[in-house]
């Protein structure tokens, strides 16, 4: 097979992120503006509902509002260019700013969830496996089936009534306390959403993992490897792991947005101000141009982790690159 | 007959029948019972509730559990008992049709693309990565406003026409790796039409492989309907639904009122439970072979 | 003489490689197949075997040449249409794999009686399933297997099944892609065996690709050998291995092992490395037919 370019190949990749982003932007400001509802109620507040017609042409002409979609989608996207995304009609200051300060959050909890989940679910699936069919495995199955098929909004609002309302452990809302701020404080803070947030997808990957490493021990390598006179551990643990480790790895990168996708109900159940709460006031109040951004953003990391995984699994699997499938020519 | 050609063994007698199990082994009879006692009871609530499920009841309002609130009242006044058994029915029904919808689109979607020339086939699934990308938190608010105001119908086609994807996904790679077997091939070479194929070859082989996908379909479009009326973006308080129940939880939490919030969540989680155990089973067992291990 | 069942004239077929690429599969190869005859077609793997089997079978068509089948032009689309009920009876196929041409879902029952199903004809023997248990008797397997599935069948008696499927229609012309290639070597005798009595039965004229000189030998009437998509020698069985005339036919001749150790040891084998063959010539007729590829004559 023809090796490809290099500088060819992660260019080409590089140029279907930027047009699947470009698509995207097109797609969401069209739905966005298409949607039924009025920007103007989320800059004024209920002056807007109060106001003459001529003061709303006003207004909307300031914002831009009047011109016909496709001339607002191209300043926007002039804008976008020079990092310019206007500003968030409900906060009124620049919307990459109104993102930035909540960003933090959203990484802190998302990524601290994803390491734990990464982690778990490894070690779980592993456990799992090794103790194939007995007490353990059974028992670990059945409470991962359980776990996983409580809303997470609901095991929330459990969690809540539990631990800050009966027995008052640990708080139900916020990242910190105002005023005060520490890094106890917001440990404290992020106990309970950081555990939903992992119980909700543990046992789908740890499950997995079980399913293929349970595949992997009946491989003919697996016979060979024991046969030799290595310890089970080391089959396990070296052979078998290892070559589930490849597909984890890409499927892992597919699972970032879900993650951060769900830490969104998360954080509207703990009001815990990340940028799922962000989006959601924004997709509800027609606050455009934050909306415009968060979807870009999040849109942007769901591509850029899906061409990620494209890469990984290539890397490992020269099957998978696509290309020329010389299958006639190899006879004789 | 030639006795050159006589098959050596093919005369070997029949295996003896395998030794008779108990009927119910191996299949999840609790799930199906607890569903089907779900199911019916959520039919036919009228029979049996002991009060009207929307009356509200002000002066009982947050009445604990006891002889005459089975369940307690809720924040209104209104009886959960009667509540949960009439709210089913919306549940349930918004997971039937949800489903119904995202697996029509699915199967015709995969299909379609399973079936199309290469380049087709990767456009299609180009423009499926970019739907995915768009945030389904953000398409469900903007599908929810373009219907306008929400009920089970509407609240239905959001969640289906946002659920699709996966299921499509599982569609097409199957009728692509079908598509090249030899005996659609052998079949075609007999004359058959597409309809003859689609029927006898293609639809049982994906079929069992999309039976459990589409019941973990069922279950997290009640999952995702509770959800969304949790969050005020699904059904309003009016129309009485296992989530709509669940979005008074904020109040319920101030006022420890727990019944509130733990027993139509039970209901909810108990049913999902039974769905995914039903389509557990659907998948089918492991791998009968022992382990090398 | 004998009708002419099939008809083949300058048969080309090119897989297309990527946008520029393309590989001859089949280069310029014409033969006839009499009615009730055994045509043999031999070579290695790669020379075009199979696809000249599928253009007969239309499953592709071809980039040039002419198939008549019983007079009709199958690689016109028009004919094939106005005709197509008589194609898709007459001719069946049977495949080199039975684990993947038989649906692994269906009963033997269900498989055997599908053509006649897709083509709503009635039995001739009752219900579908008396008829399916007929043919099973006939290709020597037990009726107790109607309701089993492939899987549960041994690789002979899933070949036996396609058999079975294909004499379903009782057709005209039976093409089988290397039918025995992927099944042991007592249990290819059993087919074999089995291909000559049912053609002496039922009468068809029967198409079979192979690449094992001696079973070609013991089942045709007629051979033909290809070679990188060439025809290059076409002759009766008997003359063809008594005395085979092209470079190419000799040395793959010379390749069938002989059952006795001492005299297979003092062989000396003919030079065998097929890109030294002379694939330029056209197919003369050198002998009643016998038709060798040669350079520059010209009949």
């Amino acid at each position: 097979m023809r090796q490809k370019n290099p500088f060819l190949y992660y260019g080409g990749k590089v140029l279907s992120f930027a047009v699947s982003l470009f698509l995207l932007s097109l797609a969401a400001f069209y739905v966005a503006r298409l949607a039924p509802g009025d920007p103007l109620v989320s800059y004024y507040g209920d002056r807007a509902e109060k106001m003459t017609v001529q003061e709303r042409e006003q207004a909307e002409a300031r914002l831009g509002l009047d011109r016909p979609v496709h001339v607002q989608y191209i300043r926007w996207l002039e804008g976008a260019v020079r990092g310019d995304f206007g500003i968030s009609y409900k906060y009124r200051t620049e919307a990459l700013s109104v993102i930035a300060a909540r960003l933090p959050n959203t990484l802190i909890l998302g990524g601290i969830g994803f390491l734990l989940i990464f982690t778990g679910a490894l070690a779980l699936g592993a456990i799992c496996a090794w103790n194939e069919g007995n007490l353990l495995d059974r028992f670990i199955c059945k409470a991962g089936t359980v776990v996983s098929c409580i809303p997470e909004f609901w095991m929330s609002l459990v969690l809540i009534l539990i631990f800050s309302v009966h027995l008052r452990w640990l708080p139900s809302s916020g990242a910190y306390t105002i005023g005060g701020g520490g890094i106890a404080n917001r440990a404290v803070h992020l106990v309970l959403p950081l555990t939903v947030t992992v119980a909700g997808h543990l046992w789908y990957y740890a499950y997995m993992i079980r399913n293929r490493l349970l595949e992997e021990i009946r491989a003919d390598y697996v016979l060979l490897a024991r046969a030799k006179g290595l310890g089970r551990r080391k089959v396990l643990f070296r052979h078998c792991l290892r070559s589930v480790l490849p597909t984890y790895l890409s499927l892992m990168a597919i699972s970032v947005p879900h993650i951060l996708g769900g830490t969104y109900i998360v954080e509207t159940v703990f009001s815990y101000p990340g940028i799922g709460t962000l989006s959601y006031e924004s997709a509800r109040y027609q606050d455009y141009n934050l909306l415009m951004l968060l979807c870009i953003l999040s849109g942007g990391l769901v591509i850029l982790c899906n061409i990620l995984a494209q890469i990984v699994s290539e890397r490992i699997d020269p099957r998978m690159r696509s290309g020329e499938t010389p299958e006639v020519t190899d006879h004789g | 007959m030639d006795e050159r050609f006589v098959l050596v063994g093919a005369r070997t007698p029949q295996p003896p029948p395998p030794k008779e199990l108990p009927w119910h082994r191996g299949k999840p009879v609790l799930a199906m019972a607890g569903l089907l006692v779900i199911v019916t009871g959520c039919l036919c609530c009228e029979l049996f509730i002991p009060r009207d499920p929307a009356y509200m009841d002000l002066v009982h309002a947050m009445e604990a559990p006891g002889p005459d609130f089975w369940f307690g009242a809720d924040t209104m006044g209104r009886d959960i008992f009667s509540m949960i058994w009439h709210g089913g029915r919306a549940s349930l029904l918004i997971g039937f049709f949800a489903t119904a919808i995202s697996t029509a689109l699915a199967v015709l979607f995969g299909t379609v693309s399973g079936l199309s020339p290469r380049w087709l086939d990767e456009l299609l699934m180009r423009l499926t990565e970019i739907f995915l990308s768009i945030p389904s938190l953000l398409l469900i608010v903007l599908l929810q406003a373009i219907l306008g105001k929400p009920d089970v119908l509407s609240l239905s086609v959001v969640i289906g026409v946002t659920g699709w994807t996966s299921v499509a996904r599982v569609v097409r790679s199957e009728v692509r790796r079908l598509r090249s077997s030899e005996y659609v091939l052998a079949a075609q070479c007999m004359g058959a039409g597409f309809f003859h194929v689609l029927r006898r070859h293609l639809a049982p082989n994906f079929f069992s492989s999309i039976m459990f996908m589409v019941v973990m379909n069922v279950r997290s479009a009640i999952a995702s309907e509770s959800t969304l009326s949790f969050m005020g973006l699904g059904l309003p308080l009016e129309v009485i639904s296992w989530g709509s129940m669940l979005s008074l939880a904020e109040k319920a939490l101030l006022s420890g009122a727990w019944w509130i919030i733990l027993i139509p969540g039970a209901f909810l989680v108990v049913t999902l439970l039974c769905l995914t155990s039903v389509g557990n089973w659907l998948r089918g067992g492991g791998d009968q072979r022992g382990s090398n291990l | 003489m004998p009708e002419i069942l099939l008809d083949i004239q300058h048969l080309t077929h090119d897989f297309r490689l990527g946008r520029k690429r393309t590989v001859r599969a089949v280069d310029d190869v014409s033969f006839q197949m009499q009615k009730g005859e055994i045509f043999g077609l031999v070579g290695e793997s790669g020379s075009g075997k199979s696809t000249v089997a599928k253009c007969v079978m239309s499953i592709l068509s071809p980039s040039a040449g002419k198939i008549r089948y019983l007079g009709v032009n199958i690689c016109d689309p028009g004919q094939f249409r106005s005709h197509r009920k008589l194609l898709q009876t007459s001719r069946q196929m049977i495949f080199q794999d039975s684990t993947s041409s038989l649906n692994p879902r269906m009963t033997v029952a269900a498989i055997i009686s599908e053509p006649l199903e897709i083509h709503h004809i009635r039995p001739p023997r009752g219900s579908l399933r008396e008829e399916a248990a007929f043919q099973l008797k006939c290709v020597g397997l037990d009726p107790g297997c109607l309701d089993r599935r492939p899987p549960e069948l041994s690789g002979g008696q899933r070949q036996r099944v396609a058999i079975a499927r294909a004499l379903s229609m009782s057709p005209e012309l039976l093409v089988a892609d290397e039918p025995i290639a992927s099944l042991d070597v007592s249990i290819q005798a059993q087919i074999i065996n089995l291909f000559r009595h049912l053609q002496r039965e039922h009468g068809f004229t029967f198409l079979f690709i192979a690449h094992d000189l001696a079973v070609v030998r013991y089942l045709c009437d007629r051979v033909g050998v290809m070679l990188g998509g060439k025809l290059v020698e076409e002759a009766p069985s008997g003359e063809l291995f008594a005395n085979p005339l092209h470079p190419y036919t000799q040395a793959l001749l010379s390749a069938i092992p002989v059952p006795d150790p001492c005299r297979e040891r003092a062989r000396t084998p003919v030079i065998f490395d097929s890109a030294q063959f002379d694939r330029e010539g056209v197919l003369t007729e050198v002998l009643p037919g016998h038709r060798v590829l040669r350079k520059g004559a010209a009949s």
